[in-house]
């Protein structure tokens, strides 16, 4: 409710006015975008294992950087993100794998996987439109769950719980990505393509239509935007963007099969934007950051692992309800900071 | 086929009634706070490990004794988890009422997580084998067979239904409680008792919710640290199906889902002719949800009147 | 084996006073599998049955002057998690071989992982699938869904006589796995299979169902899961007086099945399992006690298979000329090992030479040899 928040709206110039003065935080804010850029050209020298884990990471904040849109930017509450994920997923598999016999370039599925996500956010976002809050999550929940489900008894088409193997690996113009370290590239560069669209989209005019549906929506139909339109899209746009994750991820992993697109998975999406910072692109990377690492470093520890992953979820939370990075400090915000001399 | 008829309603009147006694902790906590607690669910579990120390503890033989001994440890679940689910508020969500709607909501999440985990730690991951509260008799009946258990349970779950519903309704604790949840700043101002009225739903809820817990141990016979995350989530769903904040909404939603269920994995092979199995049951169920909130978008007795007036403006 | 399995319990006892000798030389195993979230269960236990044997091990100052260490990570059942854990093992020198993944689905995704950096893998998942895609670093020391769902069919048509058979699975690879085997194995008798449903993993109320298929009335009813729903599955059956034989597969065969599903209605389940017959379930029982008196809980339904991999992998380091991966492979590949479930040996693929399949039947509080592939 509180916070401030009216930054979605506000005009990327006049940012600068209220970035920080103080010498000292943008000094900071300079080492710790000179730590950021050192620890990822370092990730490439590390062990297989860190590249691997690395990778993840990736492919977890593509899939926040497209939940946020529809959470942040829009202010609904989807639990079923996942949905998109595996159509990607399994679209990407199913098209190139033995498992149909088919074997499609990489550049020819992904636009599919692509359209058929954006077809699937649009087929939620229809009967979705009057719900609010926790009527919207429960039902989005529930998508999440009959995609699943579907993917899980249509054995003739996915192998139903055996799931498809063997997937192919990606090959563009003589080039092949399947190494770890290939993918660590791939996603790289696909996350920074795709979070300077988001940050593009969330400064738009329809990125200004969504902060209103945020704030509230019966004003925002009164200013003349068209709230339907503008929630179709919120769902189209991230849903693209998590299938686009979830043909990546195929064809990472090579294996697919119903179990990697739980509830939990939905849940872990949403802790990751909202221990970031709800609403901020910046946050997401923190988040994904943060949600990943931790069970990794914790992993030695077996069954107390998910025990403290729990306590300190809650209190991460309690600490910093707005989330580690706050909405206010947007990219725009640290470029700015970045700038000023 | 009447008996499988009477059978089957037999059957969903006796997962309803379980649904519904854990939905009624969901729509209490979020008629007031706005939240769903995703701990409700582990709540739920506790209470029937809580249960079962009491018997390990108190070791009561036969007859009175040990229907004495029951009543006991039902009491004596009611106020563990209740106090239990105090101190959640107190430590997890207090410090998060002024916040936006998600920070309580992962909080929860994170809560829910540690404690399953606490429980498998301490009493291991394996189901563990639960003695009945009701000794089973089974009666045929019209051809249906249902077991002294199974009348137990919704007898049990109806009792403590109306109990709540005359204490939210008559008691000068209930009237708190309702002030509280139809507009918290201005009961507020009124001088009413806000931490008081979050506290006592917090101690109710989370104790029905138990003693759901302590009967679904007993009908089943089984108990393990994850079993609140599945009926958790369709009690939750029957709170939505019902109307989030209505506590008939509760009752009635979680018998509606559980007749959902039961038709679907009854009714739906024949009715397909084979085509789709008892595997698409909870797609079924999911379907007829979004159906009823595809005409009333608040639930079967949910407040339609004002949108407005149904979630606070801004969500996060 | 009757010997090896009794011998362990009373070792098991000795284990709290370890001696452990100066000069050991450690030998890490890593081991995946489930051990939080719903199935942590199964993972638990497994690897606790690992544990068990690996103590008795070092207690007795090793083998050939190794003693071994048990390096447990958790991949919840989750694919992608099962690629971090395969890597991370991978990586990490010290580790000689791995044990896991338990899931088949965790296992597909992470099988490459293990085959490039050439780490010996003794895996748990039973999909037929796993070891037919020509890795030579795997070995499966447990029946695939083949075996385990064949005889039961054979079971019920020849000898129990049924020609109607309802089958249930829980929708997983192994549940569904055995299910298909069935149902392919009794049709191809002659039987009729009347009814064929699926349920979730996560049910635990099947009454809706049980009463449909009473107007069906199978003779004989097949349910491909795991526990505890097989014992839900026979109290529900029990308490609506459905009357068939139900046959179950190996996650059944503990001791949790009667007192979860109470005495009564556990009688007469049929149970498939790899341990040959024990002069009824003594030795079992005895396994159990001893679990419990080392963990302080009881023994979990895949405790005694984990013991079994512990013994095998002990066995190929033992056997090895080196501690090097590839020379444990090796050892592997040429195993000749009298186990608590009898002699195990790999074929090419690394699937078990001969996996045998016993059927027991609940009796009291036991089990009683009712069948076998033999």
């Amino acid at each position: 409710m509180a916070g401030p928040s009216t930054d979605g709206a506000r005009a990327p110039g006049s940012t600068a006015e209220s970035a920080p003065e103080n010498a000292m935080v943008r000094n900071a804010l300079r080492a710790g975008l000179l730590l950021v850029v050192i620890t990822l050209v370092l990730v490439p020298f590390q062990s297989t294992y860190a590249v691997r884990v690395a990778d993840s990471i990736l492919i977890y904040v593509l899939l926040g950087i497209g939940l946020n849109i529809v959470v942040g930017y829009t202010g609904l509450l989807d639990l079923g993100f996942v949905a998109f994920y595996a159509v990607g997923a399994y679209t990407y598999a199913l098209l190139a794998s033995p498992q149909l016999g088919l074997h499609l370039p990489f550049l020819v599925i992904l636009p599919i996987a692509v359209i058929l996500g954006g077809l699937a956010g649009i087929l939620l976002g229809f009967p979705v439109l009057r719900l609010r809050g926790d009527y919207l999550a429960i039902v989005t929940l529930g998508f999440g769950e009959i995609i699943r489900v579907l993917i899980n008894n249509a054995d003739t088409v996915t192998n139903g719980p055996r799931g498809v193997m063997r997937i192919d690996r990606i090959d563009v113009a003589g080039f092949t990505i399947s190494r770890p370290i290939d993918f660590y590239w791939l996603l790289l560069v696909t996350v920074a393509i795709v979070a300077v669209i988001a940050f593009r989209l969330e400064k738009s005019i329809l990125g200004k239509g969504w902060a209103a549906i945020r704030e509230d929506q019966d004003a925002a139909r009164g200013i003349g935007i068209d709230t339907t339109k503008a929630k179709l899209a919120a769902f189209a746009i991230s849903a693209m963007i998590g299938s686009l994750a979830g043909v990546i991820f195929a064809a990472f992993q090579r294996f697919v099969s119903p179990e990697s697109f739980s509830l939990q998975e939905s849940i872990l999406i949403v802790l990751i934007i909202v221990i970031g910072g709800v609403g901020n692109i910046l946050g997401v990377f923190v988040g994904a950051t943060v949600l990943l690492l931790l069970p990794e470093i914790l992993r030695d520890y077996a069954e107390l692992r998910m025990l403290l992953l729990g306590l300190l979820m809650a209190v991460l939370i309690v600490l910093r309800p707005q989330g580690l990075v706050p909405r206010s400090f947007g990219p725009d915000r640290l470029l700015a900071a970045l700038r000023r001399r | 086929m009447t008996g499988i008829i009477i059978q089957q309603i037999f059957n969903a009147l006796t997962i309803g009634a379980i649904y519904a006694m854990i939905a009624l902790g969901y729509t209490m906590v979020y008629g007031v706070l706005r939240l769903i607690n995703f701990v409700h669910g582990d709540l739920f579990m506790l209470g029937a490990y809580v249960a079962l120390a009491g018997f390990v503890l108190l070791a009561p033989g036969g007859g009175l004794v040990w229907a004495l001994a029951a009543a006991l440890i039902a009491i004596a679940v009611f106020m563990v988890v209740g106090g239990v689910g105090v101190a959640i508020e107190r430590t997890a969500y207090k410090p998060l009422r002024n916040s936006n709607r998600l920070a309580p909501m992962l909080s929860s999440l994170g809560l829910s997580l540690a404690l399953q985990t606490a429980v498998q730690i301490t009493m291991g991951p394996q189901p563990i084998a639960f003695q009945s509260l009701f000794p089973a008799i089974p009666l045929d009946f019209l051809g249906a067979r249902i077991t002294t258990v199974q009348i137990g349970i919704v007898v049990a779950a109806l009792l403590l239904m109306v109990g709540l519903k005359l204490f939210i309704a008559r008691s000068r604790l209930g009237v708190v409680v309702r002030a509280v949840s139809e507009n918290r700043r201005t009961a507020q101002l009124l001088g009413v008792d806000v931490d008081k009225a979050i506290s006592t739903i917090f101690f109710i809820g989370p104790g029905l919710g138990a003693l759901g817990g302590v009967l679904f141990a007993s009908y089943y016979g089984v108990m393990m640290p994850t079993m609140g995350i599945i009926i958790g989530l369709k009690a939750f769903t029957a709170a939505i199906l019902g109307g989030i904040g209505s506590i008939t909404g509760a009752v009635v939603g979680g018998f509606l889902l559980a007749f959902f269920e039961v038709f679907g994995t009854a009714m739906l092979p024949i009715l397909t002719n084979g085509w789709l199995g008892t595997e698409y049951r909870d797609i079924f169920a999911f379907l007829m949800l979004i159906l009823v909130l595809l005409f009333r978008p608040a639930g079967l007795f949910g407040e339609q009147t004002s949108e407005e007036s149904m979630v606070m403006k801004r969500d996060f | 084996m009757k010997r090896s399995l009794l011998s362990l319990v009373g070792l098991a006892a000795l284990v709290s006073t370890s001696l452990t000798p100066v000069m050991a030389e450690e030998v890490t195993i890593g081991a995946e599998a489930p051990l939080s979230g719903p199935q942590a269960l199964f993972g638990v236990t497994w690897h606790n049955g690992i544990k068990m044997y690996f103590d008795e091990v070092n207690a007795k100052g090793g083998v050939n002057g190794k003693t071994f260490v048990l390096e447990q990570l958790d991949d919840k059942a989750d694919p992608r998690e099962g690629t971090l854990v395969a890597q991370k093992l991978c990586d990490d020198d010290n580790v000689k071989a791995a044990i896991g993944p338990f899931n088949s689905g965790v296992a597909q995704a992470s099988l490459s992982i293990y085959g490039e950096c050439g780490m010996p893998q003794l895996v748990f998942g039973s999909n037929p699938a796993l070891t037919t895609q020509g890795f030579t670093h795997l070995f499966r020391p447990v029946a695939n869904d083949f075996a385990q769902g064949g005889l039961p069919a054979k079971y019920a048509f020849e000898t129990l006589k049924a020609t109607k058979a309802a089958v249930i699975h829980d929708k997983q690879v192994f549940g569904q796995g055995v299910a298909t085997i069935f149902t392919r194995d009794f049709e191809g008798f002659g039987g009729t299979v009347v009814s064929s449903s699926a349920v979730n993993p996560t049910d635990v109320d099947f009454t809706a169902l049980i009463t449909q298929l009473k107007s069906q009335s199978p003779e004989v009813i097949y349910l491909g899961a795991v526990m505890p729903q097989l014992a839900l599955f026979a109290k529900q059956m029990k308490e609506q007086g459905l009357e068939a034989k139900l046959i179950v597969p190996d996650g059944g065969y503990t001791p949790d099945l009667a007192a979860q599903a109470g005495k009564d209605a556990a009688q007469g389940v049929v149970v498939s399992f790899q341990v040959p017959p024990m002069d009824a379930s003594e030795p079992l029982k005895a396994f159990a006690a001893a679990y419990k008196a080392k963990f302080g809980e009881d023994v979990g339904p895949y405790s005694v298979y984990g013991y079994v991999i512990g013994q095998i992998a002990v066995e190929a380091v033992a056997k090895a000329a080196s501690t090097e991966r590839e020379d444990i492979i090796e050892a592997l590949r040429t195993i000749k090992i009298d186990t608590a479930v009898g002699p195990i040996e790999f074929t090419e693929t690394g699937d078990l030479k001969v996996a045998p399949v016993f059927l027991y039947a609940v009796d009291g509080d036991g089990f009683k040899l009712v069948a076998s592939s033999e």
